[in-house]
């Protein structure tokens, strides 16, 4: 469990993190979004003990990272700005950091096995891609098995193969009761990796709630309609309640009546439909409409 | 304190997979013995010749000295980078992530650079006297000649303070370029040239080379002196290091 109170960080005039307080619970992928700049990282930084907040703490399972004496076998952990020496040997990169906390040796193969990289223990992580970099940090975090993982844009870099790969580990590792917190900014994966949403925005708290309740609540959800006389339909719907917005190709997406409705109202006036499907709101539609709603909100 | 120890295990690692770092410190070991055999080499040719290029008060026992002389910009580049890598990578937050105590992290970094220079100077500079020696052939003397000892000894404990001011030096500017820029030339002549001059000479006595090149002088009078002072400057810089290490905020 990683608990986050009252967490506040500020550079000069610039408020990062503002007042930031909750909690991400164990048995859970809990997925920390927000636009660029929210204060995701800064927040993940004073988890870490990188960053020293300016009022409040960051505890993981009751302690402060920076008490932790092998905190590796606590806590894994994945930040963007950080990196490895491009001259060291892949394999030695694991081993100082096995050495630095005591890890059984045999750890570094089989987390080099895990994530693809075993022939390429050898060589000089300099030569490495983007998307190799991004296994062998993930393989850094995975070493000491911890139970809590803290990865900041884990998906970075990886493809759609390594992508697959990391959701199935980190639903596989949430079912085994450890508490997993993954920001990410690609929306579709990070609605297929997380149970849960922690959403920030300026700073703040907008969210933190199940993901499913978090589209049943502010996403949009529609019919849509496709008929040779969408006007006069328009008419007939609208003066029974609907709200319409005109799609892109004549069709209608029709909001506040059920599908069956609609068809009933059609078939009175004589029309005919070409397409009736319910659509609703993506992860993605739903972030970009509850942060722009935050924005006015702030601003007013 | 175990927690101490397997952070010296992970920064020994480190050291030796760092190529630059490591390069540095190997550097240290061809560059003081072939100084130190030319240098008896040429002053061979100049005792036989009678020239006038001999310097005035040369001999034997302190030209043995003189390899490691040069060797100790190879060793300041060492305790430079150990650090510096650290920063230039962005390494420093994964190696602060594994030792989050900021002074269990610090102090291991130091020790182990203290430790390399140290293990790593005693044989150099032995060997480099003895080359010395061997190349000024029949004008060769003992290296248990009266004084030698003490500072063959002493030129061990300056090599190793020398390394762990410049790796201070680092971890004070968080970068490897500044300390460079003003140690090497230090070093090579800046202080030198500052105890020539007859106005300076007492200024340049409590730079930390110049005071500790007392301890690698045969028959020293300044040995203690000189040892204060470097000691000094080492105590002070890794003290200011420390608390540039501690505030280092992302």
């Amino acid at each position: 469990m990683i608990e986050v109170q009252n967490l506040t960080k500020r550079y000069g005039q610039n408020t990062v993190v503002n007042g930031l307080t909750f909690t991400v619970r164990s048995g859970t992928v809990t997925g920390f979004l927000g636009p660029n700049g929210a204060g995701k990282s800064t927040t993940m930084r004073m988890m870490l003990g990188l960053t020293r907040p300016d009022t409040g703490f960051a505890r993981i399972d009751g302690h402060a990272y920076r008490e932790l004496s092998y905190p590796l076998r606590q806590v894994g952990s994945l930040l963007e700005t950080s990196a490895p020496h491009r001259s060291l040997l892949a394999a030695d990169h694991l081993l100082w950091l096995v050495q630095s906390n005591r890890i059984a040796r045999r750890r570094v193969h089989e987390v080099l096995e895990m994530v693809g990289l075993t022939a390429a223990a050898r060589q000089r992580i300099g030569g490495f891609s983007l998307g190799m970099t991004q296994r062998l940090g993930l393989a850094a975090a995975l070493l000491g098995d911890p139970p809590v993982l803290i990865l900041d844009e884990p998906l970075n870099g990886l493809d759609p193969e390594g992508i697959r790969w990391l959701r199935e580990l980190l639903r596989r590792m949430a079912a085994q009761g450890r508490t997993i917190l993954v920001s990410s900014h690609l929306m579709t994966e990070m609605s297929m990796i997380a149970d849960r949403l922690i959403i920030i925005h300026h700073g703040h708290l907008v969210a933190d709630t199940r993901m499913s309740d978090f589209i049943q609540r502010h996403g949009r959800t529609y019919v849509r309609v496709r008929t040779s006389e969408p006007e006069l339909l328009g008419r007939e719907l609208e003066r029974n309640g609907a709200a319409l917005t005109p799609g892109s190709d004549g069709s209608l997406e029709v909001a506040g009546l059920a599908p069956a409705e609609i068809s009933r109202l059609a078939a009175a006036q004589g029309l005919s439909l070409a397409e009736l499907s319910t659509h609703s709101a993506s992860l993605e539609d739903t972030f970009l409409a509850v942060i722009s709603q935050e924005g006015t909100s702030t601003h007013v | 304190m175990s927690e101490t120890i397997a952070a010296i295990q992970a920064e020994f690692t480190k050291l030796r997979g760092v190529r630059s770092t490591f390069t540095a410190l190997l550097l240290f070991v061809p560059v003081s013995i072939l100084v130190a055999a030319v240098d008896g080499w040429s002053a061979k040719g100049a005792i036989e010749s009678h020239s006038p290029a001999l310097r005035a008060g040369f001999t034997p026992q302190q030209a043995g000295l003189d390899g490691i002389l040069y060797g100790q910009l190879a060793l300041i580049v060492f305790g430079v980078l150990i650090v510096a890598s650290e920063y230039s990578s962005g390494m420093i937050r994964v190696s602060l992530l594994a030792v989050p105590r900021r002074g269990r992290l610090y102090a291991a970094k130091m020790v182990v650079t203290a430790a390399a220079a140290a293990i790593v100077a005693i044989p150099v500079t032995l060997v480099s006297y003895l080359a010395t020696q061997l190349a000024l052939g029949p004008h060769g003397v003992s290296i248990g000649d009266h004084g030698v000892p003490r500072a063959l000894a002493g030129a061990v404990v300056y090599l190793t303070l020398m390394c762990l001011f410049a790796a201070s030096a680092a971890a004070v500017a968080r970068n490897a370029v500044l300390p460079l820029i003003i140690l090497l030339p230090m070093v090579l002549a800046g202080s030198h040239i500052l105890s020539i001059l007859g106005a300076t000479k007492a200024i340049a006595r409590y730079f930390p080379d110049q005071a500790g090149t007392d301890l690698l002088t045969v028959n020293s009078h300044d040995t203690s002196f000189g040892f204060a002072v470097l000691l000094t400057w080492t105590l002070a810089a890794s003290a200011w290091g420390y608390l540039r290490h501690t505030r280092w905020d992302m």
